[in-house]
C-alpha cells in the first residue's frame, strides 16, 4: 500500500511540478532579466551619456538612501507587515541626530549612537501598536508618520546643519552610502536564508495562525521586525544627511512608497510569506534604472512615475494570472 | 498497557454555551482510542484543552505518570509530548516539506540552519508516514491528501507520546487512508498513544481499540470496540429527546415542481477542497420543505454555492419552474429568482453596522426608486417586517450589530421575505441562536413556504432537520445518500445515511 502512495506522490509532484519548475522562475529571476535587457538595450541606444562609469555611479549614489530603507521594508513584508513611517522616520533621526551635535554639541559618534537609539525606539513603537495593540499595520503607522515627521519639523525647522560628513567618504571608487547598503542587505540576506530565527518571519507572513500553533511568538517577533525598521530607517537618515552635511526635514518623504513599490516588485506580496532580500535591492535597482533611462532620453519627468505605476501593476498582474494558470 | 493521559470530569464553558459538562477519558501506550459524537457534541473542544488552546473550567488531568498537570499553552502541551493532527491544515504552502515538518523548530548550529540535517531528518519521517517527496518541495505543489501526510509527519518529529488526529481521513482516498492506517499501527507498536476522531463508524472499528462517545458535551461511555455495534453506537450518539414542535410533514408531490437540479458535478480547482460534488440530481416543489442533512464537509453547503452560480461547475443543468437556466454568477441566480442566505451571517449576510432598515431593502433596492432611496419607504417596510418578525428591537433605524444572533438571522430573513424568491436556500439557519429564536425562526420558515416558495434548509441539526422537513435528502461526501419522508424519518436513520459508507 505505501508503494500506491508513492507511486502517487512521484506522479503527481515530480513530473508535473518539475515540468514548471524547470525555468525556475521567480519573481528575482525575472526582474534581473528584465534589468539586464534595459542595460544592453539602453547601453546601445545611449552609448556615451547611459554607459559611462559616472552615470552607474550617480545612479548607485541615488538609489543608496531608498534601497537600506527597502531591505527593512521587505523583513516586515515577509512577515505579512509593512511600515508606512520609515521615510518620517529617516527624516526624523538625521534632524535629531544633527540636532544633537549642532545645538547640544555632543560628539559626533554619541550624536550618531543616541540618534540609531532614537530609531530603534520609534520602531518598537510601531511594533508595540501593531503588535500587542493590534492595530492594523497601515492605520497604526499611518498616524506615526505624521508624528514622526511632525517631530523631525519641530526640531529641526526646514533643515539644520549636519556636524560630520562621513558619507561624502569613498571607497574604491564607491561612496559610503552605497557600501552601507550593500553590507546591510548582504547581513540581512544571510539573516532570512539561513537563521532559524529571522526565518520564523516566513512562518509568520505564511500562516500566522498556524505558526502559533507552531510554537512561535508571533507578537515578540513582530515586535522586533519593526524594531529592526526603526533602526535601518534611522541608519538611513544619519547617512543621507552626513553625505548632504545637511538634516533635510522632509527629506524621507514618499521613500516609504517608493520602498514598498520596490519589495512588492522584487517578490514581495501584501499577505506576507514570500520575497528575498536581494529581490528588495533589484526592485529599487529596476525603479532607479528607469528614473536614469528616462532622464537620460529627455522624457518629461511626469512619465517617471506613469511607467513606475504601470510596471508595478504589470508586474503583479503577470504574476497573478501565472499562479491562477497552474492552479487550473 | 500502561495509562498514558487520564481526564477527569472536564468541564468547560463558553459563553452561554456549557460545551463539555463532565467528560472523562483515559487513553493508555499503544492504545486508539476512537473519541465519536455529532458536530457539536464537544470532540473539538476536548481536543483542544488536550493540545493546550483552551483551559478546562473545571476537572483533573493527569498525563505521563504526573498528577493534575496543567496545559498552559500549545506550546507547553508540544513540549509535553501531545501532538495534534489539525483538522484544518495548519501548514505553510509558501515553504517547503521540510520546513513545514520542523517549523521553527530546524536543526541549528550558532544560529545558522544546518540544511544538510534538515532535509536528511525531514526524508527520514516522510520515509515513515510513506510519502516519497523530495523534501524541498514546495507544500503547495502537494495534494490534500498528501499535505495531510506532511502533518503527520510533523506531529511524528516533535517525539510525541501522545498524538490526537482529528478527521484524518476526511480528505484521503481508500488507498491514502490505508496508508494513514499502517502509520497508526506503527505508532502503535512503538507504544505511543492515539485519540482518533471520524465519522467514519467503519473506520473505528477498524484501526480502534477502544471507543469513547460523546453527546452534548456529556461521556456516555468508554466501550471495547469488539465489544459494541455500529447500531449501538449511533443511538448513544444521537438518542436525545426531541425539543422541538415537530410541524406535520406534507406530502407535496401533487404540486409543481420549483427546482430541479439535475446531474450536477464539479471538480475542484485548488487542490484543498476536500468535497467534490458528484452527480446530483433532485427537485423541491413549491411550497415544499427539504432539508439537507448530512455531517460537517458533506458538500451541502458547496451543493448550495454551486446551485447559487458563486462556484464553479463542471456539468449540470439547473431548472426553475421548468424552465432550464444558466447561471454563471449569483446574479444570474437572483435574477432567475433563487435565493441563498449564507451560513455565517455577520460575514456573508448582513452589513452589521448598517439599520434594520437598510438591510432589508438591501436585496431589493429598486423596489424604493430608481434613482434615489426612498427612505421613508424603507423605513416604512422594515417596520412592517419588524413588527411581522418579531425582531426584538426599539426601531427599524436600530443598527444590526445590537441586535442578538436570533434577531439578525430574522433580519436575514426579511430581506429575503421582500425578495419574494421562487426558490430559497437557508444555510444553517439557526446556528448560535437561542431555542426560542429557532422556533420562531422555523415558523417563518414554515410560513414562507406556505406562501409558496420552496425551501431547501440545510442545517446539521438534526432536531431541526426533523421539526421543519416535509422531505429529507442526506448527504455524504458529496453524494446523496438517501431520501426520507418527513413523517417517516428518525434521528438514527438520518445518522444511518450520513456515515454510511459510499460505494466506490
Amino acid at each position: 500500500m505505501p508503494e500506491l502512495l508513492q507511486a502517487e506522490s512521484r506522479a503527481s509532484v515530480t513530473p508535473t511540478a518539475r515540468k514548471w519548475k524547470l525555468p525556475a522562475f521567480s519573481r528575482e529571476l525575472g526582474l534581473a532579466g528584465a534589468i539586464l535587457l534595459l542595460l544592453v538595450l539602453f547601453s546601445i541606444l545611449y552609448p556615451k551619456s547611459f554607459l559611462s562609469l559616472e552615470n552607474f555611479k550617480m545612479v548607485l549614489r541615488n538609489l543608496a538612501f531608498e534601497a537600506i530603507l527597502a531591505t527593512g521594508i521587505m523583513l516586515l513584508m515577509i512577515g505579512g507587515t509593512f511600515d508606512l513611517s520609515v521615510g518620517a522616520v529617516a527624516s526624523m533621526i538625521g534632524v535629531v541626530t544633527g540636532w544633537l551635535m549642532q545645538r547640544a554639541g555632543l560628539p559626533a559618534p554619541i550624536a550618531i549612537g543616541a540618534g540609531l537609539l532614537a530609531g530603534a525606539a520609534a520602531g518598537c513603537l510601531n511594533g508595540l501598536i501593531v503588535a500587542k495593540v493590534r492595530v492594523n499595520a497601515l492605520i497604526a503607522t499611518l498616524g506615526t508618520m505624521g508624528i514622526y515627521q511632525g517631530i523631525a519639523l519641530l526640531v529641526g525647522g526646514p533643515g539644520i546643519r549636519f556636524g560630520t560628513t562621513f558619507g561624502q567618504i569613498e571607497v574604491g571608487g564607491l561612496q559610503l552610502p552605497v557600501i552601507i547598503m550593500a553590507a546591510l542587505a548582504l547581513v540581512l540576506h544571510y539573516c532570512v536564508t539561513h537563521t532559524r530565527f529571522f526565518r520564523q518571519y516566513y512562518y509568520i507572513g505564511s500562516n500566522a495562525k498556524a505558526a502559533h500553533l507552531s510554537g512561535i511568538n508571533v507578537e515578540r517577533l513582530q515586535i522586533i521586525a519593526f524594531t529592526l525598521m526603526g533602526l535601518i530607517a534611522g541608519i538611513a537618515g544619519i547617512v543621507f544627511a552626513s553625505r548632504l552635511a545637511t538634516a533635510n526635514s522632509t527629506v524621507g518623504r514618499g521613500a516609504e512608497l517608493q520602498a514598498i513599490t520596490a519589495a512588492i516588485l522584487g517578490g514581495a506580496s501584501l499577505t506576507g510569506g514570500r520575497g528575498t532580500i536581494w529581490g528588495a535591492l533589484l526592485g529599487v535597482f529596476f525603479i532607479a534604472l528607469i528614473k536614469n533611462i528616462l532622464i537620460i532620453s529627455h522624457t518629461p519627468s511626469e512619465w517617471q512615475e506613469i511607467i513606475v505605476g504601470a510596471v508595478l501593476v504589470l508586474a503583479v498582474a503577470m504574476d497573478f494570472l501565472f499562479s491562477r494558470r497552474k492552479a487550473l | 498497557m500502561s495509562v498514558l493521559l487520564s481526564m477527569h470530569g472536564i468541564r468547560k464553558r463558553f459563553g452561554g454555551v456549557q460545551a463539555l459538562n463532565g467528560v472523562d477519558l483515559d487513553v493508555g501506550g499503544g492504545e486508539v482510542h476512537a473519541l465519536v459524537g455529532e458536530n457539536g457534541a464537544g470532540k473539538s473542544t476536548l481536543m483542544h484543552i488536550l493540545a493546550g488552546v483552551h483551559q478546562p473550567d473545571e476537572g483533573r488531568i493527569d498525563w505521563d505518570g504526573k498528577q493534575n498537570v496543567a496545559l498552559a499553552n500549545e506550546h507547553a502541551a508540544q513540549q509535553s509530548g501531545i501532538a495534534i493532527v489539525f483538522q484544518e491544515r495548519s501548514l505553510f504552502s509558501s515553504l517547503s516539506v521540510a520546513e513545514n515538518i520542523f517549523a521553527g523548530r530546524q536543526p541549528v548550529k550558532w544560529g545558522r540552519i544546518k540544511r544538510q540535517e534538515l532535509y536528511q531528518d525531514a526524508t527520514r519521517l516522510l520515509r515513515e508516514v510513506g510519502l516519497a517527496c523530495d523534501p524541498k518541495t514546495p507544500l503547495h505543489e502537494l495534494s490534500a491528501a498528501q499535505q495531510q501526510m506532511v502533518e503527520i509527519a510533523k506531529a511524528l518529529s516533535l517525539n510525541a507520546k501522545l498524538i490526537i488526529f482529528d478527521e484524518p481521513t476526511a480528505a484521503l482516498t481508500e488507498t491514502e487512508t490505508t496508508a494513514l492506517f499502517r502509520v497508526i499501527n506503527d505508532l502503535k507498536r512503538r507504544n505511543v498513544g492515539v485519540i482518533y476522531i471520524s465519522h467514519r463508524l467503519e473506520e473505528i472499528f477498524r484501526i480502534a481499540d477502544r471507543v469513547t462517545v460523546l453527546k452534548d458535551g456529556v461521556g456516555q461511555g468508554t466501550f471495547e470496540v469488539c465489544e459494541i455495534t455500529t447500531d449501538r453506537l449511533i443511538t448513544l450518539m444521537v438518542g436525545r429527546v426531541l425539543t422541538f414542535h415537530r410541524a406535520e410533514a406534507q406530502d407535496r408531490s401533487a404540486t409543481p415542481v420549483a427546482l430541479e437540479v439535475k446531474g450536477l458535478s464539479d471538480r475542484s480547482l485548488e487542490t484543498d477542497v476536500k468535497t467534490v460534488l458528484r452527480d446530483i440530481s433532485f427537485e423541491v416543489r413549491q411550497g415544499e420543505i427539504v432539508a439537507l442533512a448530512g455531517l460537517c464537509g458533506a458538500g451541502r453547503t458547496e451543493l448550495a454555492l454551486s446551485i447559487f452560480g458563486a462556484r464553479p461547475r463542471d456539468s449540470g443543468e439547473v431548472f426553475v419552474n421548468g424552465q432550464k437556466i444558466e447561471i454563471h454568477s449569483p446574479v444570474d441566480a437572483i435574477g432567475a429568482g433563487l435565493a441563498y442566505v449564507p451560513e455565517d451571517r455577520k460575514e456573508a449576510g448582513l452589513f452589521l453596522d448598517m439599520t434594520i432598515a437598510q438591510n432589508t431593502a438591501a436585496g431589493s433596492l429598486k423596489q424604493f426608486g430608481t434613482w434615489w432611496f426612498d427612505d421613508a419607504k424603507g423605513h416604512a417596510k422594515a417596520e412592517e417586517f419588524r413588527n411581522k418578525l418579531r425582531i426584538a428591537s426599539y426601531s427599524a433605524k436600530q443598527v444590526v450589530q445590537s441586535l442578538s444572533g436570533g434577531n439578525q438571522q430574522k433580519v436575514v430573513l426579511a430581506r429575503w421575505l421582500l425578495i419574494r424568491p421562487k426558490v430559497l436556500i437557508v444555510d444553517e439557519p439557526t446556528r448560535g441562536i437561542d431555542v426560542g429564536a429557532k422556533a420562531e425562526v422555523h415558523n417563518l420558515i414554515r410560513d414562507l413556504a406556505r406562501a409558496g416558495t420552496a425551501i431547501v434548509v440545510i442545517s446539521s441539526d438534526l432536531p431541526e432537520v426533523l421539526a421543519v422537513a416535509d422531505r429529507i435528502l442526506v448527504m455524504r461526501e458529496g453524494r446523496i445518500t438517501g431520501q426520507l419522508s418527513g413523517a417517516g424519518a428518525t434521528e438514527e436513520k438520518i445518522m444511518r445515511y450520513a456515515s454510511m459508507k459510499v460505494a466506490a
